[in-house]
Parts: C-alpha cells; sequence; structure tokens
C-alpha cells in the first residue's frame, strides 16, 4: 500500500468538527455507518480469569454470553446500533483459539441484524507483543517469533470475518516507558513522533494489504502504550506522579505517530484510546473512536465530557465479563455508552450538535492541561502544526509538541487555565528543550542515539530499520 | 463556538492540584532533613539534586574521610530516604525518584568497592512480568524503588514462562516474588506459580501486582500478597524481613500500606 503524508487540513476550520460526522464516513459490518450522521456506541470487554485456557470455553465466553448479552441489550433497549470490540487477550496469537471467536461474532452480529435489523459489526484488535530486546522487525531471530505473529494475526482476524481491523502498536514503547518515567520528552519524541511512526507506517501498509485482500476494513491504531501511560500516571488530583503538563504534550505528539496509520492505508475508524484522535480527525477527515466518561469502568481521565467532542463511535474502554445488578457488565457498561450516544444523535436530530458539542467541551476545557490542549480549538491548531511539516516524521512531531506546549503556555498566560507550580516549571522546561533541538532530522536521530545509548539499550535501530 | 463569557467554571470543577500544593520548595524541606556531618551532608546532597554527573568525585572524595559504609548508609541512603519523603509530600515525582535513584546507584557501586566483603543487602527479592504480558513499566518502578531501599532485585524481565519465575525462586529463594499484568489473562500465571512453589514445598510470598491485579484475585490463591502501587512493595518486604508469613501481610495489609 503506497504511503501518502497529509500536509493540509481535511477540514477548514475547527468549527466545522462536530460529532458523529467525520469527511470520510466508512461502512462496513451489517449496516455500520461511521461518521456519516450518528455516533455509535463501540462496547469492548474482556474475558473472565481461566477462559483462556481452551478454546471453545473462551469461543463460548466471547460469542455465547458477552456478544449476545450485547445484542440483546441492543434489542431489550432499543439502540439501533453498536459496534462489538474484541481485544485479543495474548493468547489469541494462536489460530485455534482465536479464529472460532472472530468467525461467531460475525456469525451473531447477521443473526441480530437479520431477526431484528441491529446495525452491528466487529472491530477485532490483535495484539502487538513485540519486544524491542528481540526486534520489532520478522525475521530478527526473536525466540517468541512476535513480530511474525502479530502479522498472522492480522491473518487470521481478516480471514475469519473482521469487519475493522485495528492494533495498539507498541513500536517506540522502548524509549516511551523511559521518557514517561524520567520526564524525559525528547526520549518521547524520539521514541514515539519519530520511531514509532516509522514503525506504524511499517506495519499498516501490511494491515492495509491484508484487510483489502479479505475485504475487511483497515480501522487504526493509537498511542496507548506512550501517551496513556504517561496520561494514567499523571493520573487524576491525587496521584501525579507525571506532571500533568508533561502528559499534555505527549499526547500532542503522539497524535503524529497515530496518523501514520491512516497514511500507510488504514480508512478508520481509530482506536477509542487514542485521546489524541481529535487531533488526527482534524488532519485527515477520517472517523474517530474516543472514549471517556463513560469508561470509569476501566480508568479515570481529566477530560470525560470534552474528549466526546467530535467522536463518531463512543466506547467505554474495556470491562471485564461479570455480573451486576443491572445485567452483566456489558450490558451495563453499553447502556450507559449507548444512552450517551443516543443524546448526541438526538442533538443533531435537533440541530444541536454544536450546542452540545461545546457543552462537552467547556466542561473540562479548564480541569487540566491535556483537556485544555484537546479542546478541539486548540486540537485543531496542533493538526496544522503537524500538517505543516506532514513530510517529515521528526519535524511534525516536534512541531505538534511545542505548538501543543505553547497553546498550554498562552492558556496559563491568559489566566483561562490554572497550572501548579510543579506543572509550569515541567512546561517551560519542555519548551526550552523542543526549541533546542535541531532542525535537520538526521542531525536530531545522532543525537537521540549517542543521547540513549546507556539509558535505553534495546534500542535496536534494524527495528526500525535504520 | 459558544461564548463562555460570565461562566463560572468554579461550580463546574474544583482544581485540587492548584489548591493544595505544596508551596515549600525542596531546598527548605531539605534543610531540615540533611545530615548534619558536613561529609555525609554533601554525598546526600548529590542524591538529593540527582547530580549523577558529580555523585561519583563527590564519593570517591567521602571514603577518603568517612568509612565507606557509612558514606553509603549516612550519604547515599541518607539522602534517597529525603527524596522519598520529598515524594511522598509531592514535592517531588517520578522523575525524581528515578533520576535519584539512579545517583544513588552510582555513589553506592563506587564505595561498596571499597566495603570488605561488599555490602550486605536486606533481602533479594524476584520480579517479572506475566507470561504474555510484555508491560512492565510498573514492575520497573517498583524495581528501583525495592533497589533504592537496600534490596538486591533480580528481574527477569517481561512475558517471563511460570516455569522459569519457579526455577528462579528454586534457585535464589527470595523473601518474595511479584509479578505484574495488565491483563485480565496473563495474571492467572499468578496462582499457576504459587500451586507450582507450594506444591514443591516452599512458603515464599508470590506477589500479584499490575493493571488488571486486584487485592481480592491476589489474596484469591495460597502465598498470594497484594501491592497496589510501587512505593508500597519496600513497605510490604519490610514486613516480610520482620517475620510476618503471606497470611499475616493480607491480615494487616491496611495498615502496612496505611499513609
Amino acid at each position: 500500500m503506497a504511503v501518502t503524508r497529509y500536509t493540509k487540513m481535511a477540514y477548514d476550520c475547527a468549527d466545522d468538527m462536530v460529532f458523529g460526522k467525520a469527511k470520510q464516513p466508512v461502512s462496513y459490518g451489517f449496516g455500520l455507518k461511521i461518521g456519516a450522521g450518528e455516533v455509535i456506541p463501540e462496547i469492548n470487554y474482556a474475558p473472565r480469569p481461566g477462559t483462556e485456557k481452551d478454546a471453545e470455553r473462551l469461543r463460548k465466553e466471547y460469542v455465547d454470553y458477552i456478544s449476545k448479552d450485547i445484542l440483546n441489550r441492543a434489542v431489550t433497549a432499543g439502540f439501533p446500533s453498536v459496534q462489538l470490540e474484541t481485544e485479543w487477550v495474548s493468547q489469541m496469537n494462536q489460530a485455534k483459539l482465536s479464529a472460532p471467536v472472530v468467525a461467531g461474532q460475525k456469525e451473531i452480529c447477521e443473526k441480530y441484524h437479520e431477526e431484528y435489523g441491529v446495525n452491528c459489526g466487529t472491530r477485532q484488535t490483535i495484539p502487538d507483543q513485540r519486544e524491542a530486546e528481540e526486534g520489532l522487525r520478522p525475521g530478527m531471530g526473536g525466540s517468541h517469533a512476535y513480530p511474525e505473529k502479530l502479522f498472522e494475526c492480522a491473518e487470521i482476524a481478516c480471514e475469519n470475518g473482521a469487519d475493522n481491523l485495528s492494533c495498539e502498536s507498541v513500536g517506540g514503547k522502548e524509549f516511551a516507558d523511559y521518557a514517561v518515567t524520567n520526564g524525559d520528552i525528547v526520549a518521547f519524541l524520539f521514541g514515539v513522533g519519530y520511531l514509532g511512526s516509522i514503525d506504524m507506517t511499517y506495519i499498516w501498509q501490511e494491515f492495509a494489504d491484508i484487510a483489502k485482500k479479505n475485504k475487511c476494513v483497515a480501522g487504526g491504531d493509537t498511542n496507548c502504550s506512550g501517551a496513556n501511560v504517561s496520561m494514567f500516571m499523571a493520573g487524576g488530583f491525587l496521584d501525579n506522579d507525571v506532571q500533568k503538563t508533561f502528559s499534555a504534550v505527549t499526547r500532542c505528539i503522539s497524535a503524529a505517530r497515530t496518523l501514520a496509520a491512516w497514511e500507510a492505508g488504514a480508512v478508520g475508524p481509530d482506536k477509542d484510546c487514542g485521546y489524541e484522535g481529535i487531533i488526527c480527525k482534524a488532519i485527515a477527515g477520517k472517523p474517530t473512536a474516543q472514549e471517556g466518561k463513560n469508561c470509569q469502568c476501566a480508568h479515570c481521565d481529566l477530560q470525560g465530557n470534552l474528549i466526546a467532542q467530535c467522536c463518531d463511535l463512543w466506547s467505554n474502554e474495556s470491562v471485564e465479563y461479570h455480573p451486576e445488578f443491572g445485567g452483566t457488565s456489558v450490558q451495563c457498561w453499553f447502556g450507559s455508552i449507548a444512552y450517551e450516544a443516543a443524546l448526541m444523535n438526538c442533538a443533531t436530530q435537533m440541530g444541536q450538535e454544536k450546542t452540545l458539542r461545546d457543552l462537552y467541551m467547556y466542561t473540562d476545557r479548564f480541569r487540566g492541561p491535556e483537556g485544555y490542549v484537546l479542546a478541539y480549538d486548540n486540537a485543531y491548531k496542533v493538526g496544522q502544526a503537524i500538517a505543516e511539516n506532514g513530510n517529515d516524521l521528526y519535524l511534525r512531531s516536534r512541531a505538534a509538541g511545542l505548538t501543543g506546549a505553547k497553546i498550554i503556555l498562552e492558556g496559563y498566560e491568559s489566566k483561562k487555565l490554572g497550572l501548579t507550580n510543579k506543572q509550569l516549571e515541567t512546561l517551560q522546561d519542555i519548551i526550552k528543550k523542543l526549541e533546542a533541538l535541531p532542525e535537520d532530522t538526521d542531525k536530531f536521530y545522532e543525537y537521540c542515539v549517542k543521547e540513549y545509548k546507556d539509558t535505553v539499550p534495546l534500542f535496536n535501530p534494524k527495528s526500525y530499520d535504520l | 463556538m459558544l461564548s463562555c463569557e460570565g461562566a463560572d467554571f468554579s461550580k463546574v470543577l474544583k482544581r485540587y492540584d492548584i489548591d493544595l500544593q505544596v508551596e515549600m520548595t525542596p531546598q527548605e524541606m531539605a534543610a531540615k532533613l540533611l545530615p548534619a556531618d558536613p561529609v555525609f551532608h554533601k554525598v546526600a546532597e548529590e542524591v538529593m539534586y540527582m547530580r549523577f554527573k558529580t555523585v561519583g568525585p563527590v564519593v570517591a572524595q567521602a571514603i577518603k574521610e568517612r568509612d565507606p559504609l557509612d558514606v553509603i548508609n549516612k550519604g547515599l541512603v541518607a539522602g534517597m530516604e529525603i527524596v522519598a519523603k520529598l515524594y511522598a509530600e509531592h514535592v517531588y515525582y517520578l522523575p525524581e525518584i528515578m533520576m535519584a535513584a539512579k545517583t544513588m546507584e552510582i555513589g553506592i557501586a563506587l564505595a561498596e568497592k571499597q566495603v570488605p566483603g561488599g555490602r550486605e543487602s536486606k533481602a533479594t527479592i524476584v520480579m517479572h512480568a506475566a507470561e504474555g504480558d510484555p508491560h512492565d513499566i510498573g514492575k520497573n518502578i517498583a524495581a528501583v524503588m525495592m533497589r533504592s531501599s537496600g534490596y538486591t532485585v533480580i528481574d527477569m524481565g517481561r512475558d517471563v514462562p511460570v516455569v522459569d519465575a519457579v526455577a528462579k525462586v528454586e534457585e535464589v529463594k527470595p523473601l518474595f516474588i511479584s509479578g505484574t499484568a495488565l491483563m485480565t489473562t496473563t495474571m492467572t500465571a499468578f496462582p499457576a506459580e504459587a500451586k507450582m512453589l507450594k506444591d514443591k514445598g516452599y512458603n515464599t510470598p508470590v506477589m500479584g501486582c499490575g493493571g488488571a491485579v486486584n487485592r481480592e484475585y491476589a489474596n484469591s490463591y495460597d502465598l498470594g500478597i497484594y501491592s497496589e502501587k510501587a512505593p508500597q512493595t519496600p513497605l510490604i518486604a519490610q514486613k516480610l524481613l520482620d517475620g510476618y508469613d503471606w497470611q499475616k501481610i493480607r491480615e494487616e495489609w491496611d495498615n502496612i500500606v496505611g499513609e
């Protein structure tokens, strides 16, 4: 699949973006139309511990219990559409475990579509188990052969009926882990912005080909392994292991990486846990999945309402399957996201979508720096910085980080956004460090290789074809 | 875009982080905590201010003037204890912990060469991320905190097969083994390890940690104990050193990790 970098914005202005509508909607599954005017709930789940031990138990858990419960609840409560997301557990890298699940979910979706008219389909998110120490590319000799398994999983998913092929890839994670724990924004820029984008470009060209061959839609990716780790460690107001200004800037950088999947042939929607999706949507016009206030079963963040502002799928992130008072956990959390989607779709029908979008956005705009920079008007500016430097993976990532950092600083200086002393100090240090970096990619690469030789020993240039 | 002119967002959200931030600087806090002895004071400051590029020469000079073991315990470790206090008070954050620990380790490596027979560690522990699980950032943070607290850490890395983890316990007989898991289907490695150890006659606690693991799960298998956050692990380890077994750790867990 050819790679086409984005060098201009899909939207003429930030105000043109709204939830449920994307410039380039995508259709798949049984009647699902993503970004074509309605927000669709996307429910994600984890099987109970122990069910992974044999293929039939796992199939039964995913298909006969989880999927059936969700689709029944759709009919019970009158929800017209649902996307099921199966994030494969690690054991599903064996076809004997994964193929029956994928095929079974396809079959049950078809049944509910035919019998009740529920618009539905599945996103199969395959596991990226590649380890930096063994190498990220096939043939690098790791004992687990994880790179080979990654592409085998894509084949299994697409051949057995996945509607949307997605992944949470780990390229650049060896630097991201170091960067987040040590507060090193340059390491994050190098690992996620530069190396991660190279890796994404490579794997998504392959995924897009596999998906096309099997008439499956290549959805997208996320920087869950980097920017989300950063966000979770920045935590709520009681946590703060990582500074929230640091986390916010990592989010901006991650957008340049997540975008690479779409440049390499994926068409969307991307993954819900990519909070950077708003920036990517602004650039590419492809539909984005998001999660926030209705994913409290999985984690808490500080932009739970805001992040719904321009979503096309609205997700619960993930919930372990178990009983609750209101039904099974998947039914309860499906109800939560589906009612939220119904509110958004009602707003659209009544011509109030921009009002609701802005209410979502303002609710969390000042709750913290990450929400502030992800508010759609600011996210659009970060997107512009990426597009203006679109052909250079390093420069566009750096521009994203620097633009995001300056937006936050400007918000603070204009007394709109509050920051603690430590958050401000970290932000100023980030700006100083990003501004001091070379303008030339080769020089940046040489600098980083030398700088992180001892501190990130797992880095192997061959993993990135360098 | 709607105008927010006139909206009072204090009715919408509360910035506890700003309202409750600690205004005291590290320097102000450390003034009360640094050792009085000028040599140890200087060494502790190196750790406290994360001067990993200059800690070497400072320690080299200190061991000429003081006993090397004292340089470690009263200088380097004392400095790290101050860092831990600053962390607990939200003056320092995780990056400072990581850099201070690195600084301390550089200093200890230098000083302990001069200690006859080497420096005695409190105990050996084994750490790993569960089989099939590539997520190990929490383990890495906990490993730093355990090393900083004077333990020898055998870090087996991530995606460690159950049999390898058990074999390592048999080989080194650690105070405990800890494992992290981010997925519900990989955390099942911990009860499997515990069962194998128990069958072989070991009573070594198997600490379950990580995003997917909760206290109920870690307490659901014999030998299982729980640590929710990395800073809790040294507190639990100390109790094991004091003679607690896994049952007593469970019984007193709230008190052990309580603020």
